[in-house]
């Protein structure tokens, strides 16, 4: 008989219905302004809950910045406001009760470029809980080793976890950093361009690594790279001068796109 | 998205190489469609000659579909085409594929052509013209319609195919009726019938490529579905 892996199911969400449960957050009449520019418009969707959904989109189309606000790293920028929704198990976060501390501890970042803390590995992975103040030998232990096996780092740092983290390569220190995003158990995990610094080998690996990473948290991630998105992600939606062009199961965006600016930007015409 | 293009890519080669796989489908298109026809040709004028082309040319048809085949493999390796790109180059590789099929097919009927029939089994003969004329105009649409990537004249032709099939009905009854009447004539008309049967499968392998040009065009994949189905599909009807 013949067993489908889960990972290989062709399961097509409805995203146009996604009922409470199935979505981890709902984004609702989003728009974002910087000064006096608006770079997102009117944006609403609903990313399911344990799947890997992907931005893309040309430079300054809005993906990053989209991304941005679901952990409202946005608040940072002085010129930045919001209007709209992003819902969290049906709670907006851009309320005003909304700790920002407390939000990004459920709703991980990893950058481009891997930024490991001048720390060793072991040191690098527990640098949240010991801000949540979290000291115990046994739990820190406990964690720095699910973590890194969770990362697919531990087998190649189980013996060095006192070194430096920045004698880790870069595929690496991008694994740890993500080990260190995963420590402390988000539901959500965000992924800024996380390969565009690594060669094809470690691509692949963090690219592997994203795809059993959705069996515990829902992965949202923002590439350059279009092959990339189709090969990991489940959900796919494109963005085109700050608006959600099209938002469709990853198969059917990239074999029968329905608009033609999506056609355009995915088969390499002039828009 | 219906409007056939395969240029305006920002990589100027990857429009040349999607253009040279679908020129070199055509000629291969137009090469299979001369080789039934001088099949017919033959069979119709007991042309031992013509019938000796036909079966000399058959190797410029394989080799085009190896050539075209390796092409598309170096698209698929190099290029990673997606939607419309992609629907293009598997498009044409299973329409070459049929196409090669077509030709062996006219390379059998070919060889009955080479068959000495005597006068009075010329008749056998004569009832093949019509079912041919059928076929060789089916593949001719659907070419056409390839070449403009035409989503209405490939469910022309489709439907066409019924016609095709009663025709080979009609003929196989009629060949077992002269089977019954002169036993004596079977092996030549079972060479008929070979041929009779090389000409529905034809009809067939032209609505394949008719479903791919469907796809292309639809992105829906309409083999194994209802001709209603179909034209739902093609008319961009809803389907309940």
């Amino acid at each position: 008989m013949i067993t489908l892996n889960a990972h290989n199911t062709n399961e097509k969400l409805d995203l146009a219905s996604l009922s409470e449960e199935e979505t981890a957050l709902r984004i609702e009449n989003l728009n974002l302004f910087y000064g006096q520019a608006q770079a997102l418009h009117d944006i609403s969707m609903a990313i399911p809950k344990g799947k890997v959904t992907a931005f893309i989109g040309p430079s300054g189309c809005g993906k990053s910045t989209l991304l941005r606000c679901i952990n409202r790293m946005n608040d940072l920028v002085e010129s930045c406001r919001v209007d709209g929704a992003i819902s969290l198990h049906g709670k907006n976060i851009y309320d005003r009760d909304v700790d920002v501390a407390a939000l990004r501890r459920r709703i991980g970042m990893v950058f481009q470029r891997p930024n490991p803390f001048p720390k060793s590995i072991y040191e690098n992975v527990v640098y949240g809980l010991r801000l949540m103040g979290v000291n115990d030998r046994r739990t820190l232990d406990e964690v720095v080793e699910r973590s890194l096996k969770g990362a697919a780092l531990w087998n190649e740092v189980k013996d060095r976890l006192k070194e430096s983290a920045f004698s880790l390569s870069g595929g690496q220190q991008q694994r740890l950093v993500i080990a260190r995003a995963i420590a402390i158990e988000p539901e959500v995990l965000l992924l800024d361009e996380p390969t565009s610094a690594l060669d094809p080998i470690s691509t692949l690996t963090i690219e592997e690594l994203i795809t059993e990473l959705k069996s515990q948290y829902t992965v949202v991630i923002v590439t350059h790279n279009m092959q990339q998105a189709a090969r990991v992600s489940d959900q796919t939606a494109f963005l085109y001068m700050g608006k959600l062009i099209e938002y469709d199961d990853t198969n059917a965006l990239f074999t029968t796109p329905a608009k033609k600016q999506t056609e355009d930007y995915i088969t390499g015409r002039y828009g | 998205m219906d409007k056939f293009s395969v240029g305006k890519h920002i990589s100027g080669k990857f429009n040349e190489e999607l253009d040279l796989i679908r020129n070199k489908a055509l000629t291969m298109g137009g090469l299979v469609e001369k080789q039934l026809s001088d099949a017919l040709k033959a069979i119709e004028n007991s042309d031992t000659e013509l019938a000796n082309r036909v079966l000399e040319n058959d190797y410029k048809i394989n080799q085009m579909e190896l050539e075209i085949d390796e092409a598309c493999t170096r698209i698929i390796a190099k290029r990673q085409p997606t939607a419309s790109d992609l629907r293009l180059v598997l498009a044409i590789i299973k329409t070459i594929s049929d196409l090669e099929r077509i030709g062996d097919e006219a390379e059998r009927i070919a060889h009955v052509a080479k068959a000495s029939f005597s006068k009075d089994q010329e008749h056998l003969l004569v009832s093949l013209e019509n079912l041919g004329q059928q076929v060789l105009s089916m593949l001719r649409q659907v070419l056409d319609a390839f070449a403009r990537m035409d989503q209405e004249s490939a469910l022309l032709v489709h439907q066409q195919d019924a016609n095709a099939d009663r025709q080979y009905e009609a003929l196989t009854r009629q060949l077992m009726t002269y089977m019954m009447e002169d036993s004596r004539s079977i092996p030549k008309i079972m060479d008929v019938m070979w041929s009779a049967r090389s000409l529905e499968r034809i009809g067939d392998r032209c609505q394949n490529i008719s479903e791919y040009i469907i796809y292309f065009v639809q992105g829906k994949d309409v083999r194994h579905t209802s001709q209603e189905s179909m034209e739902n599909t093609v008319r961009g009807r809803t389907q309940s």
